[in-house]
C-alpha cells in the first residue's frame, strides 16, 4: 500500500478529514514544494561568499585603498546590519523567538562576521590593543553572546563559543612551558564553564533551546582534552579514570534524555581511550588484532542492547 | 531484487511521514497516536547517532578479524593466495550483511551497511592484490567488478553512498581504453549519461513511491558527474594549484576546439539541471542544478585565462543572496504564499532540524575559514600569518 493508497484509507475510516487528505496527499506529490532549505542555504552561502571577498579584499587592497576608506566601508556595513537588526528586532524574551523576518539571522551573522574583520584590521593596522588578542577575543565573545541572546540566533552563538575558545587557546599560547598540559587543563575549564553556564540559562529558562548547542561544545571539548591526557606517556591514570567518569555522565545522560549522540560520544570517546591504555601495554600483532575483534564485538553487542531498548522497531 | 519487502519499505515511508507531519501540525497529536499503530514495519531500525557508532565498531571488528586471520594463517603467504582470501572475505562480509537483514530485520542499522561497504573494499584490494603483477588486468578487472557489485548493493540494500562509488569505478573504465585526456572525459560524460538514461527510465517506474528518493540522489548524482567530468577546471588538482593564477594552463593540455566546447557545456548544463529539477520539483536534482551553476560561475575566469579579482567571492555572495531574495519575493507574491507549484514556507520539520543542526556547527567552523586571523606584532604593512582565532579572529591582513 503506497502513501496515497494510505491516505485513502485513513480518510475513509475517519482518521482524516477530507481536508487533510487533500493537503497531505498534495504534500506527496509536492503540491506545494517547499524551498525554505534551499532559499536559507543561498543566503546563508552568499554571507559567507561575501565576507570571504572583503576579508580578501581588505587584505590585498588596504595599502592602495587606505584605512580611512577601508574602515569606512566596514563601519558602513557593520552600522547598516545592526541597524536592520536592532530596527526590526521584536521585545526580548526569555522564550524562543521566530525571526522577525526571513533575512534577518544572515543580516546579524553578516554583522558579525563583518565586526571580525574589522577589529582584527583595526588591530593590525593600528595595535589598538598592542597585540593582545586574547583582549579582543574576550570582548567578542561577550559583543556575541550579547547579540545571540538579544536576537535569539544560533548562528552568533557558535561564534561567541568559538571566540571564547579561541580566547582560552590564545591566552595561554603565550605560556612557555608545558603547553600541551597547560591547553588541556583550559580546555576542561572551559568546557566546564560552558557546560555550567549552559545549565544554569537553562535552568533559569533564558533561551533553553540553546542548551542543546552548549551541551554538544562542551562535551566535545571535554572529551578531546581527557584524550590528550590519557595519551600521555606517563601520569595518564587519573585522566583515565576522568575519561571514564565523563562516558559514564555521557551514557546516562544520553538513555535518560534519549539524546543518542551522547552516547555515541561515551562510545567511541571510551572505546579509544580505553584502547590506548590497553594496546600500549600489549606485546605482538595478533594479541591487538585478537583485542579489537573482541572488543568490537563486545561493543556492538551492548550497542545493539541499547538500540534495541530505547531504538525503535518502525 | 530489494532485500526488503515493497510493502515494509512502504510503511516505513508512511510511518515517517506520519511522524513529520505531526510534527508540523498537519495532524493532530490523537491522529498521530492512532495512525501510527498502522504503521508498524516489520524492519528494525535506529537512530543516525546509534547507527554510526555501529557502523564504526562494525568496520573495526571486521578488519581487525580479517588481520587476525592474515596474522595467524596467512603470514608469508604469496599475493595470490592473500588475494583468494580477500576475496573470499569479501563473499563473507556480503553474506553477512544479506544474513543480518534477513534474519534481524536490519535496515539502515550500521551493520548491515559496514558488512556491505567492507565487501566492496575487500573486493577491491583482493582484485589489486591477485593481479598485483598484471597492471593491465587490474585496470580493466577492477572498475567492472566495481560498479556491477557497488550497484548492486546499492539497488539490493538501498544504501545511497555506494551509487557514488560506481560512478567512481565507472570513472576509472575509461582510462583503459584509451591515453587521450579528452576522450577520457566524453567517455566517462558517455558512461553517466547512459546511466542517467537508465536511472530516468527507471525512476519514471517509481513516481511517489519509497524508491523515488534513491532515484532522485542517483540522477542528481549523475548530472554532478556529468558536469564535473566536462568541466575541465575542475578536475585535476594539478591545474586546481594553477586555479588561482588564471593562467589558463588547462587550455594548452587539450584541443581547442574540444576545450571551447566544454566551456559551452559548463554554461548549459545548469540551465537544464535546473529545469530538469524544477519540472521535476526534486531538490536533490535542483540543489546539483545551484551547486554546478556556482562551480560555473567560479570556474568562468580560469577558463577564459583571466584573472581572478578579490572582488569576486563578494559578488558571488551578492549573486546568491540577490537570488534568494528575489525568489522568495516571487513566490510571496503567490496565492497563499504558492507559485508555481512552490512555496519559501517550511513543510517539514526535517528542514528546521537540518537548519538547527547547520547553524550550531557551521557557525562554529565558518570563522576560522573565512575571516582574517591575528597575528603577533608586526611593522610590515601587510597583513599575513597566524592560524588561530575564535569569533573570526584569525589573522592575514
Amino acid at each position: 500500500m503506497n502513501i496515497f493508497a494510505r491516505l485513502k484509507h485513513w480518510r475513509e475510516q475517519g482518521a482524516i478529514s477530507q481536508e487533510q487528505y487533500a493537503y497531505l496527499a498534495g504534500l506527496c506529490r509536492g503540491e506545494p514544494s517547499s524551498l525554505f532549505l534551499e532559499l536559507n542555504v543561498l543566503l546563508y552561502a552568499g554571507v559567507l561568499a561575501f565576507v570571504a571577498g572583503l576579508g580578501w579584499t581588505v587584505t590585498t587592497w588596504s595599502q592602495q585603498l587606505g584605512d580611512l576608506l577601508v574602515l569606512a566601508v566596514l563601519s558602513i556595513i557593520l552600522a547598516a546590519c545592526f541597524w536592520y537588526c536592532f530596527s526590526r528586532a521584536p521585545a526580548w524574551s526569555l522564550a524562543q523567538t521566530p525571526a522577525p523576518t526571513a533575512v534577518f539571522d544572515y543580516v546579524l551573522y553578516l554583522g558579525s562576521l563583518v565586526w571580525c574583520v574589522e577589529l582584527a584590521y583595526l588591530e593590525n593596522r593600528f595595535h589598538v590593543l598592542s597585540g593582545q588578542w586574547d583582549y579582543y577575543l574576550l570582548a567578542t565573545a561577550v559583543f556575541f553572546f550579547f547579540l545571540a541572546y538579544r536576537f535569539d540566533n544560533r548562528f552568533v552563538l557558535s561564534l561567541a563559543l568559538s571566540s571564547l575558545a579561541g580566547w582560552f587557546g590564545l591566552t595561554i599560547s603565550r605560556w612557555p612551558d608545558h603547553q600541551d598540559a597547560t591547553y588541556r587543563q583550559y580546555a576542561i575549564l572551559y568546557s566546564l564553564l560552558v557546560g555550567i553556564s549552559g545549565a544554569l540559562l537553562k535552568w533559569r529558562g533564558t533561551k533553553a533551546h540553546f542548551f542543546g548547542t552548549y551541551l554538544n561544545v562542551a562535551a566535545n571539548v571535554l572529551f578531546w582534552a581527557l584524550l590528550s591526557g590519557v595519551f600521555n606517556r606517563y601520569g595518564y591514570g587519573v585522566w583515565f579514570v576522568a575519561l571514564l567518569l565523563a562516558c559514564g555522565a555521557s551514557l546516562a545522560w544520553g538513555l535518560t534524555r534519549r539524546q543518542f549522540v551522547f552516547v555515541a560520544y561515551a562510545a567511541v570517546y571510551g572505546y579509544i581511550g580505553f584502547s590506548a591504555i590497553v594496546v600500549r601495554n600489549m606485546r605482538g600483532e595478533t594479541a591487538i588484532l585478537a583485542y579489537f575483534v573482541f572488543t568490537a564485538v563486545g561493543m556492538l553487542v551492548a550497542l545493539v542492547q541499547i538500540a534495541r531498548h530505547f531504538g525503535r522497531r518502525a | 531484487m530489494r532485500a526488503y519487502p515493497a510493502a515494509s519499505e512502504e510503511t516505513l515511508r508512511a510511518r515517517k511521514l506520519l511522524a513529520d507531519w505531526a510534527g508540523e501540525g498537519f495532524v493532530t497529536k490523537e491522529q498521530f497516536e492512532r495512525l501510527q499503530q498502522e504503521t508498524i514495519s516489520d524492519l528494525r531500525t535506529t537512530n543516525i547517532f546509534l547507527r554510526l557508532v555501529l557502523f564504526f565498531f562494525t568496520l573495526v571488528g571486521v578488519g581487525a578479524a580479517v588481520g587476525l586471520f592474515y596474522e595467524i594463517f596467512l603470514s608469508g603467504a604469496s599475493g595470490q593466495t592473500d588475494g583468494i582470501f580477500l576475496l573470499i572475505f569479501a563473499v563473507v562480509c556480503y553474506a553477512g550483511a544479506e544474513v543480518v537483514v534477513a534474519r534481524a530485520r536490519l535496515y539502515r542499522y550500521g551493520i548491515e551497511e559496514a558488512l556491505a561497504v567492507c565487501s566492496i573494499a575487500f573486493s577491491y584490494v583482493g582484485i589489486v592484490v591477485f593481479f598485483g603483477e598484471s597492471r593491465s588486468t587490474v585496470d580493466l578487472v577492477l572498475p567492472v567488478v566495481g560498479v556491477a557489485l557497488s550497484l548492486w548493493i546499492w539497488h539490493r540494500f538501498g544504501l545511497w553512498y555506494t551509487f557514488p562509488a560506481t560512478m567512481i569505478f565507472a570513472a576509472l573504465l575509461p582510462s583503459h581504453w584509451t591515453t587521450s585526456h579528452a576522450a577520457v572525459r566524453v567517455a566517462v560524460a558517455l558512461l553517466y549519461g547512459l546511466g542517467l538514461a537508465g536511472v530516468i527510465a527507471a525512476r519514471a517506474r517509481h513516481r511517489f513511491d519509497y524508491v523515488e528518493d534513491d532515484y532522485s540522489l542517483a540522477e542528481a548524482l549523475l548530472w554532478l558527474g556529468i558536469y564535473l567530468a566536462l568541466n575541465l577546471q575542475l578536475w585535476s588538482l594539478q591545474m586546481l594549484g594553477h586555479w588561482w593564477g588564471g593562467n589558463g594552463r588547462a587550455a594548452s593540455d587539450f584541443a581547442r576546439p574540444f576545450y571551447w566546447t566544454t566551456w559551452a557545456l559548463i554554461w548549459v548544463l545548469p540551465a537544464v539541471v535546473l529545469v530538469r529539477g524544477v519540472r521535476e520539483k526534486d531538490r536533490f536534482i535542483m540543489a546539483v542544478g545551484g551547486i554546478v551553476s556556482v562551480l560555473t560561475l567560479v570556474s568562468n575566469k580560469p577558463y577564459l585565462g583571466w584573472p581572478r579579482q578579490t572582488w569576486d567571492p563578494m559578488l558571488l555572495g551578492i549573486l546568491l543572496a540577490a537570488v534568494a531574495l528575489l525568489l522568495r519575493r516571487w513566490l510571496a507574491q503567490g496565492a497563499g504564499g504558492v507559485r508555481g507549484g512552490f512555496t519559501a514556507a517550511r513543510l517539514s520539520g526535517k528542514d528546521r532540524q537540518w537548519m538547527n543542526a547547520s547553524s550550531a556547527v557551521f557557525g562554529l567552523v565558518t570563522p576560522q575559514s573565512i575571516t582574517p586571523s591575528p597575528q603577533t606584532r608586526t611593522e610590515d604593512f601587510r597583513f599575513g600569518g597566524g592560524a588561530s582565532g575564535g569569533g573570526g579572529a584569525g589573522g592575514d591582513f
